[in-house]
């Protein structure tokens, strides 16, 4: 079993950039939906925690068949907040290391076991990926390439947040804007490159689809 | 912080739900059943529902609805976390005090519920059925948090005046208009006491 408990994937919100009628989660790809590929990944977690918001009755509908023993945190208010507050909602009682996903994330399994086996509670692993969209956070990495020394808009570097980490004693506030902002407090801390995918717009889906093997 | 929970008991705390088992003593299984589910649904007033139900159900002896209830499938570790933290767990029923006496026995916690007349081992008249909020605004007079745990559209009162709300889908899935007043949704009682001790 994983020693980190806690998973958390950001369900919220309504991905209206991707222009489908489904939250990003639901978006299919080679015939299952992103967050079966997700559960699938984070099958040795023992808690996960889902947080949804829009067309929430049907995510719930859906991932209540694929693992029975999700809890499903609500963010009623997710047409108005950021991920940040979802993932404040979902760990403000969580006093030891979680697992923090975003819901429209694609994650090459080989690449994600590797980071849940440096990942064992003690400290922070912040998930990285070599960055390919513009409006990225990009991240310095020290010249080892192992740890993260700052988070920047610009100029563009060789890698970017991937909104994947491992968090320990880094608590989200409810105010903050953005995860990132909370996890920059605490540098310098590790990263791991992973190999990912975010689906945020149609070019992502179709880049995803072309290069995604689940 | 003091923290007080509050759980509904009917498919929540107990795996069945009670008046439909009680009801297969009369015959009356699939019409109580009905009944019961258009209750939690909220197709029917709970007040009006449960006053009929009890008329239906008043023709059992007392000690024998005490038997049956004292034989209801619980959820197991639901109701462990109950007797563990007795003090601070009140179950929040609209069930009647004369009928849910055993179950008060075994979880040893506070029980909130609908009182009834009883003379000659028979139900005599139903006088109080209980509004599951104004429960919640005498337990909050020792509390500062409360912690609440239901799945039907009668658990929507306790809900209002709960800081922390769980529905709980581990009989049936809870409503929909009831998840609109929740923090939490999950459908596995062990998902459920992790989160409640967490709280």
């Amino acid at each position: 079993m994983q020693p980190v408990k806690y998973a958390i994937i950001s369900a919220a919100g309504m991905g209206s950039r991707l222009e489908l009628n489904m939250p990003k989660c639901m978006v299919e790809i080679a015939g299952r939906r992103i967050v079966d590929y997700q559960l699938d990944l984070l099958k040795e977690v023992e808690h996960v925690r889902i947080v949804v918001g829009f067309m929430e009755e049907q995510v719930i509908d859906h991932v209540r068949r694929l693992r029975d023993d999700v809890v499903f945190v609500r963010n009623p208010q997710f047409q108005t907040t950021s991920n940040s507050y979802s993932l404040y909602l979902a760990t403000h009682d969580l006093r030891e290391a979680f697992f923090a996903i975003d819901g429209d994330l694609l994650i090459d399994p080989a690449s994600f076991q590797g980071f849940l086996d440096v990942c064992d509670g003690s400290r922070s692993v912040i998930g990285v990926t070599d960055s390919k969209t513009e409006e990225a956070v990009f991240v310095e990495l020290d010249s080892a390439g192992k740890e993260i020394r700052a988070f920047y808009r610009q100029p563009r570097t060789p890698h970017e947040w991937c909104g994947v980490a491992c968090l320990k004693g880094i608590r989200i506030n409810k105010d903050q804007g953005y995860v990132y902002k909370e996890i920059e407090k605490h540098l310098p801390l590790p990263a791991y490159n992973l190999k990912c995918f975010e689906v945020d717009t149609p070019e992502d889906l179709n880049y995803a689809i072309a290069h995604f093997k689940g | 912080m003091k923290t007080a929970y509050c759980f509904d008991l009917d498919g929540t705390v107990t795996r069945d739900e009670i008046l439909p088992l009680l009801s297969q003593e009369i015959g009356l299984y699939e019409e109580m059943s009905a009944l019961t589910e258009a209750t939690i649904k909220g197709l029917i007033p709970f007040r009006k529902s449960f006053l009929l139900r009890c008329r239906l159900l008043n023709e059992i002896p007392i000690s024998r609805v005490q038997e049956i209830i004292a034989k209801v499938s619980l959820h197991e570790t639901l109701a462990a976390f109950i007797r563990d933290h007795r003090d601070n767990c009140f179950i929040i029923t609209g069930n009647l005090d004369v009928w849910v006496k055993p179950l008060e026995q075994l979880f040893g916690c506070t029980f909130h519920y609908s009182t009834a007349t009883v003379a000659n081992d028979r139900l005599v008249s139903v006088d109080h059925v209980l509004n599951k909020g104004d429960a919640v605004k005498r337990i909050r007079e020792n509390f500062e948090r409360i912690v609440a745990v239901g799945d039907g559209m009668g658990d929507v009162p306790m809900f209002e005046e709960a800081d922390v709300r769980i529905a709980f889908g581990g009989t049936h899935p809870p409503i929909q208009s009831l998840i609109q007043f929740t923090d939490y949704v999950t459908f596995s009682e062990k998902a459920l006491c992790n989160l409640l001790s967490m709280q």
